[in-house]
């Protein structure tokens, strides 16, 4: 049995601990904004925060994670800063990498409300987007956190 | 089968239509045979004609009226973030008369409305050209009929109603009714076969700025994806694949997997085994566990190596496949002040939308349901029904919004596997999968290509004869299996270059087939990737050897074009072409015209320690009208950065009949400290016929790259990925 809070609420998953989170979270906990896109943690479409820092949840087993506060994208709301700037410069195309995304930005502005484009490259540099979003992504983040672009 | 739409006597042709419908027509036939065909007729738009889709208030085939005045529109295309399914809300709720507020959109099941050319499908960046006037027509049906019954419920003329936004009025007696209310009786009413259309000046959604309806779900994380669908008591189903194209296994033995805990069985399919547990992940480890041997087969053997040497002897070879040839070219070479050539060449591409394969199927009663994420719906319901032997007409195709096609799911080999796991396992709702590493070792890839290109230059400099010939494996070949015969070109090999829009009178265009059977399929605007970097970069060859600006000698090459040359000029503008620019950096230019639509790029780059790094594009497509402007920018910003990301890093190598590459950490995409700050996208509304949006921009953009830094370098890059050309 393995102990963890998702969103605010404990959950007791009895499980493999060698399960990635990914899969607990959505097949076991039944969240499926968090997305599958490689299973080794070069996508970054299965990001979630784990006690506060974006984690590529495809490859944490379950065990690691024993104890954690984890936050997913459905935890957002829909009315974060970052989701309205989303809607506002229309980032999505497919949007199937869009939640982590979103995930590894909301991480970003929480460690650092102001960011510069390095930090901005930093932070969501593990975050591919076939469809070539990223100068919307941008300019998105800096809309919410209220920088000039 | 699509029997009624053939209107080409070519059998081999025929085996293209039949596996695809019109659908892929423009991506796989070269442009004269286009020419010499008739275009399908335009399908039925009644409702009749709506199959599983028809219901009540259903007033024509693309609308659906609920009792509260709320439209649903029932789309022929695959949304897979390009935006039709927003893109044909406009054109209906333009002409209807409706507040967007009110509109949903699903995609349709397959049916013979929703059939442009005997088969349902989203490819060619057709989504909202070749629909646009049918939609459009459809819609002023319905408005003709919601206004016909509206007046007969009030016994007037319906000549005195109006519709406006979801509303009837009959201004003379004051009255009005929402279209809701009337629904019912307008759908047993028979529309009139010409409807009057709304002036274009009364569109308030069309050409106009409409947020696209299928972006709130996807950034709140609420979007059903494929893996996402979920029926009750569902299993999953993980293939363990023979990695080697086309290949199988001999044998396999399930114990291992079996003693997985979650496993429930291993059931044989196309490729390799499917290992079918409770949960995703015990899914994946049963796939893992699984011992399978793999049944040796001739494709064993192929390599990149040997595939490069096949190619570069058919770019000397005395024969090849003609595609065009035009004027006396001998002559001209014979009366050069000049020859110019240069060989080209460009790897194996993989798509790699970002969701990966997955298909749900539930087989009962002898019938399949399938909840597909395709871009081809009856081709995979035909697939599916042959996989396990039954009727098509027992096979019903729902459609997921996609994460990602780029053309990927226009193949259709991921759906046997479904099909047959579903069979297995009858009563059972079914989700198969792939991992990341099935996507890139099944293939269906761009193909390798290389060229020789050659041109005679006068005493003046100007182009008196150009030879191209192309020489590579077929896509056709594998994406319509017996689709090429022996002798036969593939018109995507040569795509787009037969008609240019260059001034050559003297011209030749022909291909050395040189096939290997390593998967492929069109990749996002096909044969032009390789086709417009072939030409363009030879053409900035030209032009230095000409000893003139590229952008100047091209509008020489395009003298009396007007069309062509206002889009070469606004680019130039725009870009303030020739202007000073930061040390080591170089402007490039690139210009392609393909799926009836003109672009130009000018790309800014440089290079430090041999990185490339690209400062700022401008582009401009001329699409003839643009219906959904932010859509269509934001299509030629991802447009752009896709073809960056290809022609700067992507490649695949093929070792021992499979892919050397299975995942991204060793395919390169482009990443966001990549990507170019600056995408500065310019539209030029010339007010020809519509051309296509999803495509377009991405040929130019692979020379206006390698133009730019082969000039920042000053050494001529003919490769690509261009990393691995800077680092020759």
């Amino acid at each position: 049995m393995i102990e963890l809070t998702i969103n605010g609420k404990a959950h007791r998953l009895d499980a493999d601990p060698e399960m990635p989170l990914l899969w607990a979270i959505r097949d076991l906990v039944g969240l499926t904004g968090t997305k599958y896109g490689c299973g080794v943690a070069q996508c970054g479409a299965c990001t979630v925060h784990v006690d506060g820092v974006a984690t590529r949840s495809c490859s944490i087993p379950l065990q690691s994670v024993a104890g954690s506060k984890v936050t997913t994208i459905e935890a957002l709301g829909g009315s974060h800063p970052l989701q309205k700037a989303w809607e506002e410069m229309q980032v999505p195309q497919c949007g199937y990498c869009q939640s982590g995304q979103i995930m590894s930005a909301a991480a970003l502005l929480q460690d650092t409300p102001k960011p510069t484009d390095a930090d901005i490259d930093a932070a969501m540099d593990g975050n591919l987007c076939r469809c070539g979003t990223y100068p919307r992504i941008k300019a998105a983040i800096k809309r919410a956190a209220g920088v000039a672009s | 089968m699509d029997s009624h739409l053939i209107h080409d006597t070519d059998l081999s042709r025929r085996a293209l239509l039949t596996g695809l419908g019109g659908l892929a027509i423009a991506v796989a036939l070269p442009l004269p045979v286009l020419a010499q065909n008739a275009p399908p007729a335009p399908p039925p738009l009644g409702a009749a004609a709506a199959g599983a889709n028809a219901r009540t208030g259903m007033v024509t085939a693309h609308l659906v009226v609920k009792p509260d005045g709320k439209v649903v529109i029932i789309s022929p295309t695959t949304e897979m973030g390009q935006g039709t399914h927003t893109a044909h809300a406009a054109i209906i709720a333009d002409e209807v008369g409706v507040d967007f507020a009110d509109v949903s959109v699903e995609t349709a099941i397959p049916a013979d409305a929703y059939r442009w050319g005997g088969s349902m499908g989203s490819g060619g960046s057709q989504g909202v050209r070749r629909w646009n006037d049918h939609l459009r027509k459809g819609a002023a049906q319905a408005r003709a009929v919601l206004i016909q019954a509206a007046a007969k419920s009030w016994q007037v003329d319906p000549a005195g109603i109006t519709l406006e936004q979801g509303r009837l009025l009959h201004k003379a007696s004051n009255r009005s009714l929402g279209i809701g209310e009337v629904a019912e009786a307008a759908a047993k009413l028979t529309p009139p076969d010409n409807p009057p259309l709304r002036d274009p000046a009364t569109r308030r959604y069309v050409g106009k700025g409409v947020p696209r309806l299928d972006i709130p779900a996807k950034v709140r994380g609420e979007t059903v994806y494929s893996m996402d669908f979920r029926l009750p008591g569902m299993l999953y189903a993980c293939a363990r694949l023979n990695p080697v194209f086309h290949g199988d296994i001999a044998s396999f033995d399930a114990a291992p997997a079996l003693k997985v805990k979650g496993v429930r069985k291993v059931v044989k399919i196309q490729g390799g085994v499917a290992v079918v547990a409770d949960s995703v992940w015990a899914a994946m480890k049963g796939a893992d566990a699984v011992t399978v041997t793999m049944a040796p087969s001739p494709q064993d053997t192929i390599s990149s190596a040997a595939l490069t040497q096949a190619m570069v002897e058919g770019l000397g070879a005395a024969q090849a496949i003609p595609a065009t040839a035009r004027g006396d070219l001998d002559s001209a070479f014979k009366s050069a002040a000049r020859t110019v050539t240069a060989d080209y060449g460009v790897p194996y591409i993989c798509h790699t939308p970002m969701e990966v394969w997955s298909c749900t199927g539930l087989f009962k009663d002898g019938k399949l349901e399938l909840w597909a994420p395709t871009q081809v719906q009856d081709r995979s319901r035909r697939t599916a029904a042959t996989a396990i032997g039954i009727d098509a007409e027992a096979v019903t195709v729902n459609t997921l919004l996609l994460g990602g096609g780029f053309g990927r799911r226009l193949m259709d080999d991921g759906i046997p596997g479904a099909a047959q796991v579903a069979r297995d396992l009858a009563g059972t709702p079914v989700k198969f999968f792939w991992r990341r590493e099935d996507e890139f070792d099944r293939g269906y890839f761009r193909p390798a290509q290389m060229a020789r290109l050659t041109a005679s230059l006068d005493a003046k400099g100007a182009v008196t004869g150009m030879a191209i010939r192309i020489s590579g494996p077929s896509m056709r070949a594998e994406f319509v299996p017996g689709g090429l015969k022996e002798g036969e070109l593939d018109g995507s090999s040569v795509q787009d270059l037969s008609n240019l829009p260059y001034n050559l009178p003297n011209f030749k265009l022909d291909w050395a087939a040189r096939h290997v059977r390593v998967t492929a399929s069109p990749w996002r605007a096909v044969g032009a990737t390789h086709n417009a970097f072939f030409l363009e970069c030879f053409i900035d060859e030209l032009a230095a050897a000409a000893g003139k600006d590229p952008v100047a000698f091209r509008r020489e090459l395009l003298a009396g074009n007007k069309r062509a040359l206002a889009v070469i000029d606004l680019v130039a503008a725009k870009a303030q072409w020739g202007k000073k620019l930061p040390k080591g950096h170089a402007q490039g230019v690139g210009f392609f015209a393909s799926f009836g639509s003109l672009s130009a790029h000018v790309v800014e780059a440089s290079v430090t320690d041999g990185q490339p790094r690209v400062h700022r594009v401008t582009t401009v497509l001329d699409c003839g009208d643009v219906v959904l402007p932010d859509g269509a920018r934001s299509q030629m910003e991802g447009g752009v950065i896709m073809a960056l990301s290809a022609g700067l890093y992507e490649a695949v190598t093929v070792k021992d009949g499979r892919a050397e590459q299975r995942n991204f950490d060793t395919y390169r995409l482009m990443r966001h400290s990549e990507s170019p700050p600056v995408i500065d996208v310019h539209f030029l509304n010339s007010g020809e016929a519509l051309g296509g949006v999803g495509e377009p921009g991405l040929p130019p953009t692979f020379p206006a790259v390698a133009n730019a830094l082969s000039a920042a370098t000053g050494k001529r890059l003919r490769s690509l990925p261009l990393v691995e050309a800077l680092a020759v």
